[in-house]
């Protein structure tokens, strides 16, 4: 095989000029066999040649896969930190959803206290005012008076309930800072499985392709930014397309 | 005045029933895809739908299409509420017979001003 390979490199060679020499004997003598022995002898260096390069391609491309296996780092991302990713945001969604459960029930909550005050305040200010107008007679002054006791004595409780369900909608709030850090690591991750792809692609010798079209699933949320001419950036291009519809 | 809100988070449909009640709609039940709204509004009696588009099971235009399609449920008014902004769906779901639009994140004015809408065309 290495005699094949190095006369594919120098078919000029020692080996080589005394086939050749050879041959020209042969035919010269009319030797119709030992010619065809020799031609054959000489195809059959090429060929070997040939198995020889497809081999060397074969190794280097075992080679280069095997150095993509090897490499820890990729393995590192695909079996940890991806499925580790995932994990922290499921954490973020679930950190989310209990911070806007936990708000919208402080709201719930406070709700039902601001409207009593609402109505109950508004109540008693029409008849406080019957009372500055002398309209009131004792007897209504003293139910007033009642009612405005106890109306002030609930309201402080309420006042209390409320400034409560307040600071724990506040407290609800800190969400933000852990699944800000969370995101901010998973994007970086992203970065890297990013720049490792784009090697890959490289070694690969894969082309650039196109962008894929559209595959007809919904495209969700528009992020600033991302909007494109299919989309609409707000409530007033929705209105606007809509009339433009006969809406 | 009974309406079905139909959204598969359950905090987005927290919020639409707050607004709602906020406006003075008091009567509202909830369903989390068209699957299980379907049902509810061939036997709830309800005057209005609102839905949102992205859910699991049945999506919100295939919910409409199903109502649109029901003899029965073929007039209830349909209002949109979704993070779908892109024009052909838009048109999609206006052909498809929707009474408003909304695109999240929304206002509370915002809704007022659709359902003022709908329920000025469905009096008039």
């Amino acid at each position: 095989m290495n005699d094949a390979a190095q006369a594919e490199q120098h078919i000029i060679d020692e080996d080589n000029l005394a086939r050749v020499r050879d041959l020209l004997e042969c035919m010269e003598r009319g030797d119709e066999e030992g010619a065809r022995e020799i031609v054959d002898e000489l195809a059959n260096v090429r060929e070997t040649t040939l198995y020889q390069e497809v081999g060397k391609l074969t190794r280097e491309l075992h080679d280069a896969i095997s150095a993509f296996g090897m490499d820890d780092r990729i393995a590192n991302l695909a079996e940890h930190d991806i499925p580790d990713a995932r994990e922290r945001l499921n954490y973020v969604i679930a950190k989310t959803d209990e911070a806007a459960n936990r708000t919208l029930t402080a709201i719930e909550e406070s709700l039902p206290l601001c409207e009593k005050l609402e109505s109950e305040s508004g109540d008693l200010h029409a008849r406080w005012q019957q009372f500055r107008r002398k309209e009131m007679s004792l007897d209504e002054f003293r139910e007033l008076s009642r009612t405005l006791e106890a109306f002030l004595a609930e309201q402080n409780s309420n006042a209390g309930q409320v400034r409560a369900h307040l600071t724990d909608a506040l407290m609800a709030q800190d969400f933000q800072d852990l699944t800000g850090q969370i995101i901010k690591r998973v994007i970086t991750l992203v970065e890297e499985v990013e720049a490792n792809l784009v090697n890959l692609i490289k070694v690969a010798g894969l082309p650039e392709r196109e962008k894929p079209a559209d595959d007809g699933s919904l495209a969700g949320p528009v992020v600033p930014g991302k909007e494109t001419a299919t989309t609409v950036s707000g409530q007033d291009e929705v209105d606007d397309l809509l009339s433009s519809l006969g809406f | 005045m009974k309406i079905l809100i139909v959204d598969d988070f359950s905090t987005m449909r927290r919020i639409i029933k707050n607004l709602l009640r906020d406006l003075g709609f008091t009567n509202t039940e909830e369903a989390d895809d068209g699957t299980t709204a379907l049902p509810m509004l061939q036997t709830g009696k309800f005057d209005l739908l609102v839905t949102d588009w992205n859910m699991p099971g049945m999506q919100g235009i295939d919910l409409l299409r199903a109502v649109r399609a029901d003899e029965k449920l073929a007039n209830l008014p349909v209002l949109m509420v979704t993070a779908e902004q892109k024009r052909e769906q838009i048109i999609e779901a206006a052909q498809a017979g929707v009474n408003g639009y909304i695109v999240k994140p929304f206002t509370a004015q915002t809704l007022k001003e659709k359902l003022e809408k709908i329920f000025e065309r469905v009096g008039a």
